[in-house]
């Protein structure tokens, strides 16, 4: 009970300080923000990307000559295929496409009559010439919609058109948002890729632990070729986003470094109201312990607001309005930017290392120069 | 000749409840001698089917074999004789084959769930292969009811 009522007493004694109070909340509340939007923006990004890879063949083969990717033949597929392991290798035909009318750069992907991963179409996927499905970005930026026409500019620079028989609308945009999609025949002949080579192969290996002998062996079969498992690309996704996001961190580290500074100018200098305040709480009777346990209760109040206020605002910003500044800096540069909608999804790691990094410190902060104060006799606190 | 058919015919449906591959293990089952999981290992999963119908997971067939082959202390209530079919994962086609189909490969460098395991490959040569691959030592074949050793050149 004696509790409850020193914490209505360091609610009521913030109240009696509105401008002071509002000051340091409005401070820390931005700091959760900018600090809780990195680190949850990372993370989105990065189960955004094994989302995606975990539809993704197991291996990728690509060719490589003086040290660039080079077209695969068709025929290198068989070879792969009669690995023991290999269930399928698929020679795959994509590319990009600069287009100059918009800026934008689009990726074109050839695709055989089944694709599973695809599923998530308006309409249909192309099946005949002169058709292809378009991403919701494409069909954005072009202003076309489900049987129109699209003009592209072919390897010859002639302009072919192209009827919309589709458009995606995957639930993560991350993928199809720049895809242009049409059967292989076709594409080739927009790339003028003759018909014996490929992109790339995709091979997929039943079983897990023999992805990496797998590699090893197209290797050894195919010297010229460079064989890229999941489980690397997944690494370098995280590398990229722990590497922007880190970036991200380093500026705001100022932020949080003048945080601090105002954190320590509260510890080192108690003014001379707060001073005098506690040495009255002593002279009526309050013991030290009374008296540190106000002000944890005042320190823990304005943290505690302040973090729930800059998570939940982070939050929203990430999850509801596609984190509108700091997105564009952590997703990449490009000029069809997907829109971002992760999944909402809050690591409770990630929310006790910042609260333990941000509360612990600035309720300590606060403790500390009271216990200072209240230790010392009530009677030379008061006629400082 | 029509009393032979006649009993094959009476035959068929048991060959066909012996043949049939048993289920992917539950998420709730256990490996019936360490007690771990089986589900979150599909690619070490081996079953024994008894003929009365009960399924018996285990998460590698090192695990199977200390069951199979000592049902008195491993597999209370079970005897040799109740043995309907014994299933391990083949390691290259990650599916369910009858362990009397596969050729067991031992001292390699693939670990399972369990540490070092007896891998099952389908087939001599892809065992020669994995044996070579993998730093393989042995390859043994189960006979229905003890592991042997095969020697000499395929």
């Amino acid at each position: 009970m004696r509790r409850f009522k020193i914490l209505e007493y360091a609610l009521a004694s913030l109240l009696r300080r509105p401008v002071k109070t509002a000051a340091i909340l409005v401070v820390y509340t931005l700091m959760i923000v900018v600090l809780a939007t990195v680190l949850l923006l990372t993370h989105a990004l990065k189960t955004e990307a094994v989302n995606l890879l975990a539809d993704g063949p197991e291996l990728v083969v690509q060719r490589t000559m003086a040290g660039r990717h080079e077209l695969v033949p068709v025929a290198a597929a068989q070879t792969v295929a009669a690995i023991p392991g290999v269930s399928a290798a698929t020679p795959r035909v994509w590319g990009y496409y600069y287009d100059s009318l918009t800026g934008a750069n689009y990726t074109l992907l050839g695709v055989d009559a089944a694709e599973p991963s695809l599923e998530l179409l308006a309409g249909r996927l192309p099946q005949g010439d002169g058709e292809c499905a378009i991403g919701a970005g494409v069909a954005a930026v072009r202003k076309v919609a489900v049987n129109d026409d699209l003009i592209l500019i072919d390897a010859n620079n002639i302009g072919a058109i192209f009827t919309v028989t589709g458009i995606f609308r995957a639930e993560s945009r991350l993928l199809t948002e720049d895809l242009l999609v049409m059967p292989m025949a076709p594409l080739r002949r927009f790339f003028g890729m003759p018909a014996e080579l490929a992109t790339d192969l995709a091979v997929s290996v039943r079983n897990p632990s023999e992805v990496d002998t797998v590699a090893n062996k197209v290797k050894r079969a195919l010297p010229d070729s460079r064989p890229i498992t999941r489980k690397e690309l997944l690494r370098t996704y995280h590398a990229v986003f722990d590497w922007r996001g880190g970036m991200l961190l380093a500026l705001f580290a100022s932020a949080l470094l003048a945080f601090c500074i105002m954190a320590w100018d509260k510890a080192t200098g108690l003014s001379a109201g707060e001073r005098r305040e506690i040495g009255i709480l002593k002279a009526v009777g309050w013991d030290t312990a009374d008296v540190l346990l106000l002000k944890a209760w005042e320190g823990l109040a304005v943290s505690l607001l302040a973090f729930l206020l800059g998570f939940a605002l982070a939050f929203g910003l990430v999850f509801w309005w596609g984190a509108p500044l700091l997105g564009v800096v952590l997703r990449g540069w490009s000029v069809l930017f997907p829109e971002l909608r992760p999944t909402p999804y809050v690591d409770l790691y990630q929310v006790a290392t910042l609260a333990f990094l941000t509360i612990v410190p600035y309720v300590a902060s606060t403790v500390i120069p009271a216990w200072r104060a209240a230790t010392t006799d009530p009677d030379e606190v008061m006629r400082q | 000749m029509r009393r032979f058919i006649f009993a094959l015919l009476l035959c068929l449906p048991g060959v066909a409840a012996l043949a049939a591959t048993p289920p992917q293990p539950g998420a709730k089952d256990r490996c019936a001698v360490c007690g771990m999981f089986v589900a979150p290992f599909p690619q070490w999963t081996a079953v024994l089917a008894l003929k009365d119908g009960r399924l018996f997971y285990f998460d590698g067939p090192k695990d199977l074999f200390i069951g199979v082959l000592d049902t008195a202390n491993q597999l209370p209530g079970v005897s040799p004789e109740q043995i309907a079919g014994v299933y391990v994962t083949e390691y290259y086609g990650t599916r369910l084959l009858p362990a009397t189909e596969v050729i067991f490969v031992t001292g390699s460098d693939v670990r399972g769930p369990m540490g070092q395991e007896l891998v099952p490959v389908l087939g001599r040569e892809a065992a020669e292969t994995f044996r070579r691959d993998h730093a393989g030592k042995k390859l043994m074949r189960f006979d229905g009811r003890q592991l042997v050793e095969i020697t000499g050149q395929p």
